[in-house]
């Protein structure tokens, strides 16, 4: 196998007085010497610390919701539902499908219901435990086969299925045509939290011009702002939000988590209000890992070469969208993998249940393709008695060729160069394969 | 014997930041003061991976300063501006990119002034690690501070920004054919496992990650990336899994959710591979996510190379490792 030009050549070398360095990270010794400030540690005066009561069930409809033994704990300073929010109670990444504070229905475990701000935080947690739900149970919709059904009670008005995307690229019958094997097989994955060390957590407060600040645990201040403002009637410019150090993000700190909250209670309270998620709080609520059920079907002549690929995709978004189509459509975008595929036909669904919402986490859909094409790259290596290694390197893009969507690669293009350095690694190592 | 073992490989692309018509911007504000020091206003948030220390790389680089004399202000809508999330492995590809500019920008006010004091033509000098130089001799004629000094008693600027746009065209609707991305990143993992059959525990003992950096700005903070990638794909590949009983959340606690600990994560292996992008800063281009996605495959892969079953299901625990040993069995497909 030949090395690809531009893989030896490498980068331009320079020289370079700080690029290819590996200078110190700026914020290393802080927080190595545990200076470092997150939301958790920070203290205003006359700080309020908030909580959240969750739903708890997965789909119901909202009969009532009684405060009146909350606001009567000590120190209770605010309890909110969704009639004391004073903007529009919609908002999300890609369509406005969650709500600030349910109001009509809850759709997940962990909908947000109410708010408790308190001057400590046993107060606040107490407070939660005092307030009643009145909810009518739905019949929930628990599974991607059961949001496929077409019969099955709409989650939202759009109906289960919220997007469908097609790759096509060449033709399939003749890619079923030209294979001397062909893999079939059904792949699932699994619901995944982001378990940042931090969790989500947020400090609101009013500056002496009247804007509203929030320092944050974010990944992205601009798009809380545009969010929040909406929901608390405020315009854009009296807003400011303050990415805080934050202990990890992997994509969940995309999403609004606790800003809007923090800062509906800082407004209502006119106090600094500071909500910091317990770790119970950041593995059931925001968003997770998409769970997918992939059904591959893989074609190769005996050469090794991939005749086409044949896949479905079904990803399970849980009750809101978040990032979910876009993450969908990458899964699909990527479903062949670094290889050269003449021949493709990928669908893939973006469907509604009233599962823990699911939105980016690193990978973004990426990582859940790469389960199934490596998979099936494998299986077609062990039918073929070719090795794991030189399957890949036979069918790995190069300059000239073109990705699933039909990208031509030119400069850049790396895959083959880690398939040899993993290769030359096991040669050098004496490791070898125990089934080829 | 119980155990087997087995090698597994695991290959990928990502399509590096948000793709198919969605905004992909990165941009930053760039001053130096009389003193010499540089502050950079870089709206890009870094969530522990380095993208603050990578700003100030390039910034140190373009500008010619010592990087101890760069301070880097992040992530605030009232100081900062508009750069797009840190997400999506976007943030050194495209931030580098608007740091670039804005130093550039910079670099050339300095170079511009210093030409008027010392009588010469910009182009004929460059700057390094905070001193003025005529290009290829080997001592400086000025600091950069006397530089900036003299720029602000003119009352000239010392301040930029710059901006980019990383935004590709949407793919066609029906057949997704098209540039979905502006660049990939591009990696492939080896896994060596070592399964319990009596047991199904599944033990990773070693993963190589060749990852492709395009350029590695910072090396130490791209292996910070694979070793924190590869032990996440672990978790996915065997441990982490949120369990919802009837859509309610059964496993909120770390008693019940399981995470990798430092005795389930392996020695990895940081392979940094270089083909050089030329669009990213440098030739550089995001390793986030491609240090991730490449471990759950491999270790599957060798999972199935330990004891010839494959399991298709997320995560591998040992009950359903187990369990799928016990099926092959069963059928007589499976030698102890």
């Amino acid at each position: 196998m030949a090395q690809p030009e531009n893989a030896t050549s490498a980068a331009q070398s320079g020289p370079y007085d700080w690029i290819g360095s590996s200078v110190p990270k700026v914020d290393a010794l802080d927080k190595a010497l545990g200076i470092t400030q997150y939301v958790g540690d920070m203290q205003m005066p006359g700080m309020l610390h908030a909580r959240i009561r969750w739903s708890g069930v997965p789909h119901a409809i909202i009969r009532g919701i009684d405060t009146s033994e909350a606001v009567k704990v000590p120190g209770v300073r605010a309890v909110l539902t969704a009639g004391d929010i004073p903007g529009i109670n919609r908002y999300g990444l890609a369509v406005q499908d969650q709500r600030v504070l349910a109001d009509d229905k809850v759709r997940t475990a962990a909908d947000p219901v109410a708010l408790v701000a308190a001057d400590t935080e046993q107060a606040a947690e107490e407070a939660i435990t005092k307030i009643k739900l009145d909810l009518e149970p739905l019949r929930p919709i628990l599974s991607i086969e059961d949001a496929l059904d077409p019969t099955a009670p709409s989650i939202h008005e759009s109906g289960n299925l919220f997007t469908r995307t097609t790759v096509r690229k060449g033709d399939l019958d003749q890619g079923v045509k030209e294979s001397d094997v062909i893999v079939e097989e059904t792949y699932r994955t699994h619901l995944m939290d982001h378990m940042a060390m931090e969790t989500e957590s947020s400090l609101a407060y009013m500056d002496p011009t009247g804007v509203l600040t929030i320092i944050t645990s974010t990944q992205y201040p601009y798009r809380d702002r545009r969010q929040i403002a909406p929901a608390l009637n405020l315009s854009m410019n009296k807003v400011r939000v303050v990415q805080a150090p934050i202990g990890g993000g992997f994509g969940r700190k995309d999403d609004i988590t606790s800003e809007i909250h923090a800062g509906l209670l800082a407004l209502k309270t006119q106090r600094p209000v500071r909500l910091v998620y317990t770790r119970r709080d950041s593995l059931i609520a925001n968003t997770k890992r998409h769970p997918m059920l992939m059904k591959f079907r893989t074609g190769a002549r005996s050469d090794g070469r991939l005749t086409f690929v044949d896949a479905d995709i079904y990803g399970d978004t849980g009750a809101y969208l978040s990032l979910g189509a876009f993450v969908i459509k990458k899964a699909g975008i990527h479903a062949c993998g670094p290889y050269d595929v003449p021949n493709i036909r990928v669908d893939t669904h973006t469907l509604y249940t009233n599962n823990l919402s699911s939105g980016a986490m690193r990978g973004f859909g990426v990582l859940q393709a790469a389960v199934a094409h490596e998979s099936q790259m494998d299986q077609l290596a062990h039918r073929l008695g070719i090795s794991p290694i030189d399957i890949r390197l036979i069918n790995t893009l190069k300059p000239g060729l073109a990705t699933g969507t039909g990208q031509v690669m030119d400069e850049g293009c790396g895959i083959e160069a880690t398939v040899l350095r993993i290769k030359e690694y096991m040669e050098s190592h004496d490791l070898r394969f125990t089934r080829s | 014997m119980t155990k087997k073992r087995g090698l597994g490989v695991g290959s990928m692309f990502y399509g590096i930041g948000y793709g198919f018509n969605r905004a992909d911007i990165g941009s930053a504000y760039i001053e130096m003061a009389d003193d010499g020091t540089t502050t950079v206003y870089s709206g890009a948030c870094d969530m522990g991976q380095g993208i603050m220390t990578v700003v100030a790389q390039v910034a140190a680089e373009v500008v010619g300063a010592n990087i101890d004399t760069i301070r880097v202000v992040a992530a605030d809508t009232t100081s900062t501006p508009d750069a797009g999330p840190t997400s999506g492995s976007r943030a050194t590809f495209v931030q580098g990119i608007a740091v670039h500019e804005a130093a550039s920008d910079l670099h050339d006010q300095l170079m511009q002034t210093a030409a008027g004091m010392f009588e010469c033509e910009k182009d004929e000098l460059e700057a390094h690690n905070g001193d003025v130089y005529l290009k290829d001799a080997n001592s400086p004629i000025a600091s950069l501070a006397e530089v900036a000094a003299r720029v602000h008693l003119l009352g000239g600027r010392c301040a930029s920004w710059g901006w980019h746009d990383n935004s590709t065209a949407d793919v066609d609707p029906a057949t997704s054919q098209g540039d979905a991305y502006a660049s990939y990143g591009w990696a492939s993992q080896l896994a060596e496992v070592e399964v319990d059959t009596e047991t199904g525990h599944v033990k990773v003992l070693k993963i190589v990650s060749a990852t492709d950096a395009g350029k590695a700005i910072n090396p130490v903070a791209v292996e910070g990336q694979i070793q924190g990638g590869a032990a996440m794909g672990v978790g996915y590949a065997l441990y982490e899994q949120h369990i919802l009983d009837e859509g309610v959340p059964r496993t909120d606690s770390l008693a019940f959710y399981l995470v990798p600990t430092s005795m389930d994560v392996p020695e990895i292996q940081c392979e940094i591979v270089e083909v050089y992008d030329p669009k990213g800063p440098f030739g550089a281009k995001g390793i986030a996510e491609p240090a991730t996605v490449p471990t759950t495959p491999a270790i599957l892969n060798a999972i199935y190379d330990a004891i010839g079953i494959r399991i298709t299901d997320t995560p591998a625990t040992p009950e359903r490792v187990f369990q799928a040993i016990q099926e092959a069995r069963a059928r007589g497909e499976f030698k102890d």
